[in-house]
């Protein structure tokens, strides 16, 4: 039996039922919306928890499913449960979806974030709306990892705006207005530079590519596109041509490089982080900053090898100042989420070295990064949801000690942090150390100066202070005379909900079990950018040897 | 392709819409007038029942009648030229010996759906909107708004037919005929409502700069004709390929491209759009921004490109720096006046201007094709693009733009509308509104999947595939290979990207200001205006995503226009 279809599902489940359920909801009144919201989060929570059991079993599909699918030793360009289906003729556009090892662990992770993140929110206002939306941007988010045609790509590229717009407007902060709008903004006029040049690389491919009958006689499709990149590369020749090379790159990256966020275009995520409610955070920090990491490897890297390399020390560069700047900023927030937003851009910058010191291990540690933050960032942000809606208070010291009246919350807010400073055992840890021994490689390679290791080596100690620093006027100052937040109005200080620690729980152990057992999903991870550097880079770049 | 004589064999088959049309402007003339009224003969008591007059049966008094009849009989010219599709289209021209006057193809067929489909829903949410009396109300001023009612609806109607006059013609004067019947009725319908300051206004305001730009047109018109000698559309186009470098052809083109900028609404000759917009009814602004521009892009793609394409000694059209430059300034004053204007009717009326910059920037793109003895060689596919494009974005203009007017016309039947303010909090007061008028909102911004994204990006390729045209790829190309029109989807891009923050604001405003004061409950009812912004919004949504059929559609349209040359 083929499943080949099952991807289709995967994108349209979440996406239709969300829809299904808002244009339920909108009709009833407001009282029956407020009545309906638990069946609503329930419906929701059954429905994600079916996708995750589906994109599980296809991580073993090898024996369940398939028969012979391998994930780690697919080769390079080939992709699993590949479906296709026209769309819009004329244009040469078609539904077309695949997974290989760069965008699975990606869908499970978004399949794994969307249970965790309605048991985390549990509690949200408006039920009726709010699960639907995270529904949604799940949905939107899938199609963009399993996308293999470029029109559908940018389609679902763009479609996570929306519900995230929406769920930052209508659950998000004091600010909420500012921040959904800056969001909104900011990442859409990245994203229409990046689809003039998908449309300039649309028209340059040669006539013959595409299934006859469409009209311009170019294609969409992304396997194709780089399947002839790769042809038209080869040999130190430049795919395009030199000086439109290097544009499109730019063009292209611009794009991804503010979804990422990179420094200089990082200023929406804090804003966006602080002002969205916790689910927004999870889903925001957790997938839908990797989808900019995703579109690299997926598109710019694949086609423009070449400029790639010419522009490795301007990546190298964006991602230390991303790193360091984002590790610096951290240590004067006195805003728990705006830290924990700053880490992330800092991490972000872990995933641009990992990709600009273009070897195949720090390759892999950028895809681990891309996954090991994705479980990590959004314990963070649970955390500090947490902490918001307990204490109603985001600022660092507005409660301490915290162990004795929270303990739940205070361990996981320990185990939270010690994950992302990257603690060993824990996730974050295996792709922190790959990425420095890979620059470190990449530097006695290239015969540079052993200072660039400095920047990065002092961001781990910095990561720690300001980790360190906010746990001891969170969690332990105080002793015996602890100061309850002034925020509660002198009210018992509660502890975390059942569904939180569930939530919180799952997420630690996971980040224990991909700490301890990394290989589950790094095998392959490696394996693909193995078969990617010697498929396409090492040929390229060395020019046919 | 078959000919007609005017009112020989098959001439009422073949223009069967238009006839309905007259049919139905006859029809509102008369039904609503009909009565039990008797001629006396005079010098004698014989009385002949004479119709006209007298006391009315009781339906035709009904002040809704005549938006009734006007929307029904829209809707019917819609249908007879969507069959003309389905059945195939039997091109068609209508000619008195050598002389062509109008021709039925795809591409004229297409452009009447626009306007037909256009007014037809502009037509219906108007139903509730005019001030009508339903009682017997025996004042003056009750009588009055019944008797205005028959002659909005007749003014849409002549605007539908003198759209379609546009559509159809072969004759550059011709298609000016119809060009003037319909702003005509347009300019009184935009200050149809003189009781208030700024609907005089905005009807004054537009009918000068818009007989202005319609007097230049004119002149130019007839030093084309001292030119040519002729004003068919293919002597033209003979007279332009021997010899279009002469002063005087180009300077007769440059004032018809006043005559048409003014109804593209482009910079500079959009000042009156704005002040037009924010005066006129909503459903008649929709007409502005729909039909009505899209008659002005229908006569420009007429004039630049079916009879002034030939070469300039570059090899492309002679008016393509012009309105190349044109495009951007137009598209750039849209967009940053858009940005400042907290009216939203002056916001939309500016976008308009916007995505006038956008199709004219498209119109460019076919102007920088290699021509060659005054005809469009191996590029014809380019040139097919670009043309489908903007005929698919005229079209699913109708869906957004015209919808976000019909919502502000439920606005403004509670007195707002004016202010950005009034749509506050119209997400808890009327949530079908709100959801339909964000979908316009994003679709006008170009978010995928809405149609208003499809749209965009098949600009964009018209202009990318142009400016791609002559390069072959090979190592040594460079960014200096690509042609400049290039830079024209690159000012697009960057246009839309500042646009997205107002459209935004709409979608801000909406779902988290509070309703202002005393516009707490729900909005009137009005399911005329209802259903035909559900019609907008589906369309919206389904072009989008479902964008394969209207493509096809667009591009046998396009063909027809394309394929000829």
């Amino acid at each position: 039996m083929t499943t080949d279809w099952i991807s289709m599902p995967l994108v349209g489940l979440p996406l239709i039922s969300s829809l299904v359920l808002l244009a339920y909801v909108a009709t009833v009144s407001p009282a029956a919306r407020e009545r309906l919201g638990p069946t609503v989060r329930m419906v929701s929570l059954v429905l994600s928890l079916l996708m995750l059991v589906l994109t599980t079993a296809m991580f073993f599909g090898d024996n369940y499913i398939e028969g012979t699918l391998e994930w780690a030793s697919m080769s390079f360009g080939s992709f699993n449960y590949e479906f296709r289906y026209e769309w819009i003729e004329p244009l040469g556009i078609n539904w077309s979806v695949g997974m290989d090892a760069l965008s699975f662990p990606m869908v499970w992770l978004t399949t794994f974030l969307l249970p965790i993140t309605i048991v985390a929110t549990w509690h949200e206002k408006n039920a009726a709306v709010y699960f639907p939306l995270i529904l949604m941007m799940g949905g939107a988010l899938i199609g963009v990892f399993v996308a293999l045609d470029l029109f559908m790509f940018y389609v679902f590229w763009e479609l996570t705006l929306i519900p995230m717009f929406f769920l930052i407007l209508k659950w998000g902060g004091y600010d909420r207005k500012y921040a959904s709008q800056k969001f909104f903004i900011y990442t859409f006029a990245a994203s229409v530079i990046m689809l003039l040049g998908l449309v300039t690389v649309y028209f340059l491919q040669p006539e013959n590519l595409a299934h006859a009958g469409t009209w311009t006689g170019r294609t969409f499709d992304i396997p194709t596109l780089t399947a002839h990149a790769q042809s038209a590369n080869a040999g130190g020749e430049w795919f395009l041509g030199v000086g439109l090379q290097k544009l499109l790159f730019v063009m292209l990256m611009i794009g991804f490089l503010v979804k990422l966020p990179s420094v200089p275009f990082h200023t929406w995520l804090p804003d966006a982080h602080v002002q969205a409610p916790t689910g927004g955070s999870m889903l925001l920090a957790g997938v839908m900053l990797k989808m900019g990491a995703y579109g690299m490897f997926r598109l710019p890297l694949s086609l423009f090898p070449h400029a790639a390399e010419h522009f490795q020390f301007w990546l190298l560069a964006l991602g230390m100042v991303s790193l360091v700047w984002g590790a610096v900023v951290c240590l004067g927030q006195t805003n728990l989420k705006k830290m924990v937003a700053y880490s992330s851009v800092s991490h972000m910058g872990v995933i641009l070295i990992g990709i600009a010191t273009m070897q195949p291990l720090g390759w892999a540690a950028a895809l681990f990064m891309m996954f090991a933050h994705g479980i990590i960032s959004p314990m963070l942000f649970a955390v500090c949801g947490a902490f918001k809606h307990h204490y109603h208070s985001m600022e660092i010291g507005a409660m301490r000690g915290m162990a004795k009246h929270s303990p739940w919350l205070a361990t996981s807010m320990m185990f939270a942090w010690m994950a992302s400073l990257g603690l060993p055992l824990l996730a974050g840890f295996v792709a922190e150390l790959m990425m420095f021994l890979a620059l470190w490689h990449f530097i006695a390679a290239e015969g540079w100066s052993v200072l660039w290791m400095v920047g990065p080596a002092f961001v781990l100690a910095i990561t720690a202070a300001y980790y360190l620093w906010s746990m001891q006027r969170t969690i332990f100052e105080g002793g015996e005379k602890t100061q309850p937040p002034e925020s509660l109005h002198g009210q018992p200080v509660p502890d975390i909900t059942d569904a939180e620690k569930w939530a919180m729980v799952i997420m630690a152990a996971f980040t224990i079990l991909f700490g301890v057992m990394p290989w589950i999903a790094l095998d392959m991870m490696n394996g693909w950018t193995v078969a990617f550097f010697e498929t396409l880079l090492i040929p390229i770049l060395t020019g046919g040897a | 392709m078959e000919k007609i004589e005017p009112f020989g064999e098959g001439f009422v088959v073949a223009l069967a819409p238009e006839f309905v049309l007259v049919v139905g402007l006859f029809t509102l003339m008369i039904v609503p007038n009909l009565g039990d009224a008797k001629f006396r003969i005079p010098l004698t008591q014989i009385r002949i029942p004479w119709f006209f007059g007298g006391s009315r049966a009781k339906f035709e008094s009904d002040p809704r009648l005549p938006g009734l009849f006007a929307t029904s009989f829209l809707t019917v010219a819609f249908v007879l030229a969507t069959m003309s599709f389905v059945n195939g289209m039997n091109r068609t021209q209508i000619a008195s010996g050598d002389n062509v006057m109008l021709q039925v193809d795809e591409f004229s067929r297409m452009f009447e759906l626009i306007f037909y489909g256009a007014l037809a829903l502009a037509s219906a949410a108007s139903v509730n909107r005019m001030p009508a009396t339903t009682r017997a109300d025996r004042t003056a001023s009750g009588l009055y708004n019944n008797r205005r009612q028959v002659d909005f609806y007749i003014l849409l109607m002549t605007t539908g037919l003198g759209m379609s006059v546009v559509a159809l013609a072969q004759d550059l004067f011709l298609l000016f005929i119809g060009l003037e019947l319909a702003s005509f009725s347009t300019y009184v319908l935009v200050s149809f409502m003189k009781e208030t300051k700024e609907g005089t206004e905005a009807g004054m305001k537009y009918f000068i700069v818009g007989s202005v730009a319609s007097g230049v047109g004119l002149y130019g018109l007839s030093l084309l004709y001292l030119w040519a000698g002729s004003l068919q559309f293919s002597a033209l186009e003979v007279a332009f390929a021997a010899n279009g470098m002469e002063s005087l052809p180009l300077i007769a083109l440059g004032m018809l491209l006043v005559g048409f900028g003014f109804k593209v609404s482009a910079a500079p000759f959009h000042f009156a759009a704005p002040d037009a917009y924010a005066g006129a009814t909503a459903p008649v602004a929709g007409v502005l921004a729909t039909a009505s521009k899209a008659m002005g892009i229908l006569g420009l793609l007429r004039v630049l490109l079916a009879v002034a394409s030939p070469e300039a000694t570059d090899g492309a059209a002679v008016w393509l720096v012009a309105l190349g430059v044109l495009s951007v300034v137009t598209m750039t004053w849209g967009n940053i006046a858009a940005l400042g204007s907290t009216n939203p009717k002056r916001m939309l009326a500016y976008s308009s201007v916007a995505h006038a910059g956008y199709m004219m920037a498209a119109i460019t793109a076919i102007g920088a094709l290699n021509w060659e003895d005054g005809h469009v060689n191996l590029s014809n596919d380019a040139a097919l693009v670009v043309v489908t494009a903007l005929i698919f974005h005229l079209t699913v203009l109708v869906c957004f733009k015209l919808g976000a007017f019909l919502v502000l016309s439920l606005l403004e039947s509670e007195k707002g509308g004016h202010t950005l303010e009034s749509l506050g909090g119209l997400a808890k007061r009327d949530p079908f509104l709100a959801v339909a008028m964000f979908v316009f909102m994003m679709s006008l911004a170009g978010v995928p999947p809405l149609s208003g994204f499809v749209s965009k990006l098949l600009v964009i390729m018209g202009i990318v595939k142009v400016a791609l045209l002559d390069v072959t790829v090979n190592s040594d190309l460079s960014f200096a290979d690509i042609h400049w029109v290039w830079y024209l989807a690159l000012a697009m891009v960057i246009n839309s990207a500042i646009s997205v923050f107002y459209y935004l604001r709409v979608g801000l405003v909406m779902y988290f200001n509070d309703p202002e004061e005393g516009r707490e409950g729900p909005l009137p009812a009005g399911r005329p205006v209802r259903l035909a912004i559900l019609a907008c919004l589906v369309t919206t949504v389904f072009f989008g995503v479902g964008a394969g059929q209207l493509i096809a559609l667009c591009e046998s349209a396009a063909n027809a226009l394309v394929g000829a040359w």
